[in-house]
């Protein structure tokens, strides 16, 4: 146990030195609630490579079996594109973790998905995709 | 679990030096002296980094109506800041996206690559600015080099931007002077003062300093594509 929590601190020092933060766009408070956080698996259904955030779609499969899709905000296209990625960085399938949090209007989008912001993603071996906004007032994870 | 903890011991230290020299795309702007143009002026020209520096305004003096009326933005959260709704961010805020300068003798053009696309045209062609401005979103600006310093001085505001995040007001009386100093190839040092009469009880002076980013180009960012934002910032309920 002493071990892992050595790796996740010293993943959680990888995620800080690495954001790039890049998104004062809206207020985080204003659109997220920091006091409910969330943490899904599940796979991608689609990165939305759109401004002035892109998202990334996540399937989650919940106790019941049933799939509930969630949209995470993450970073501005031109902020990711700066880390390095680009529209077909995450594909259909690939499998996810999300650290993150749920919207403050608890509506879903247009689309039927759930709305929450990215803090954290990750690939199954530990490998960060990338990081949601900061700069923007909200938590750091 | 110990191949793990190899691999994020590894990758940390793969990532900390990295991460001192740039953030991702970003390398260490190169030394010495500015870069001079053909008529021996210092040359701005260049796409600059604004990093963490983007939000320094320090203690803006404000008379109590707008003490209060920031006080109200922000219990409200700033869910009415006008960059969540991808409007203009006024002068001198600025967001964390790079900018660019352009410069030729007699105009310098100043390229925002966000909060929402947008320009200023700093005019150095010895004009004045106009009697009646128009209430503009990013001011009338003119310029004059006080040696190797670019002064611009802007006005012609209109009420609508906020001077920070925080929600700072300020009325169409803002003044703005913005000095310009290229300290050395990659650094450009920015001392702006802020006068409103009808909003501060005094001018409000800071520094800003902004990085080279060497080989950069602007990206694209079209804040209105997608801004679901703006129908769900809620405040505080």
């Amino acid at each position: 146990m002493k071990l892992r929590f050595w790796a996740v601190s010293l993943l959680a020092a990888c995620f800080l030195l690495t954001t790039f933060s890049l998104s004062a766009h809206h207020s985080f408070a204003a659109e997220y609630d920091s006091t409910k956080a969330i943490s899904v698996q599940g796979t991608v259904r689609k990165l939305s490579w759109v401004n002035p955030h892109a998202y990334i779609y996540v399937d989650v499969k919940e106790a019941d079996g049933k799939i509930v899709t969630w949209a995470f905000e993450t970073l501005s296209p031109n902020a990711l594109a700066r880390q390095g990625w680009n529209r077909d960085s995450l594909k259909y399938g690939d499998p996810v973790s999300v650290d993150g949090y749920r919207a403050r209007d608890p509506r879903p989008l247009p689309d039927g998905s759930l709305h929450a912001n990215a803090r954290v993603i990750l690939r199954p071996d530990g490998r960060k995709v990338f990081s949601g906004p900061a700069d923007d007032g909200g938590p750091s994870k | 679990m110990r191949f793990f903890v190899i691999a994020a011991t590894l990758m940390f230290f793969l990532i900390a030096p990295a991460r001192a020299n740039a953030q991702a795309g970003r390398n260490p702007p190169p030394g010495g002296p500015p870069p001079r143009t053909s008529d021996g002026k210092v040359d701005l020209s260049g796409v600059w980094d604004p990093g963490t520096s983007f939000g320094n305004i320090g203690q803006v003096p404000l008379q109590p109506w707008a003490e209060a009326l920031r006080q109200e933005r922000r219990a409200n959260l700033s869910k009415d800041d006008p960059e969540g709704h991808c409007l203009p961010a006024g002068v001198p805020r600025i967001s964390p996206f790079p900018y660019k300068v352009v410069q030729t003798p007699t105009l310098i053009v100043y390229l925002d690559e966000g909060n929402v696309h947008s320009y200023r045209q700093f005019f150095m062609d010895g004009r004045g600015h106009p009697k009646d401005s128009d209430q503009l979103w990013m001011g009338h600006s003119i310029a004059r080099w006080d040696g190797d310093t670019l002064v611009v001085d802007t006005v012609g505001f209109n009420e609508k931007t906020w001077l920070n995040g925080g929600g700072i007001p300020h009325t169409d009386r803002l003044h703005v002077i913005e000095r310009f100093t290229r300290s050395d190839y990659g650094h450009l040092e920015i001392e702006i003062t802020i006068d409103d009469p009808g909003a501060f009880t005094k001018p409000h002076t800071f520094k800003r300093v902004h990085t080279l980013m060497q080989g950069a180009e602007l990206l694209e960012y079209v804040c209105n594509e997608f801004n679901i934002d703006k129908d769900r910032l809620v405040g505080d309920k």
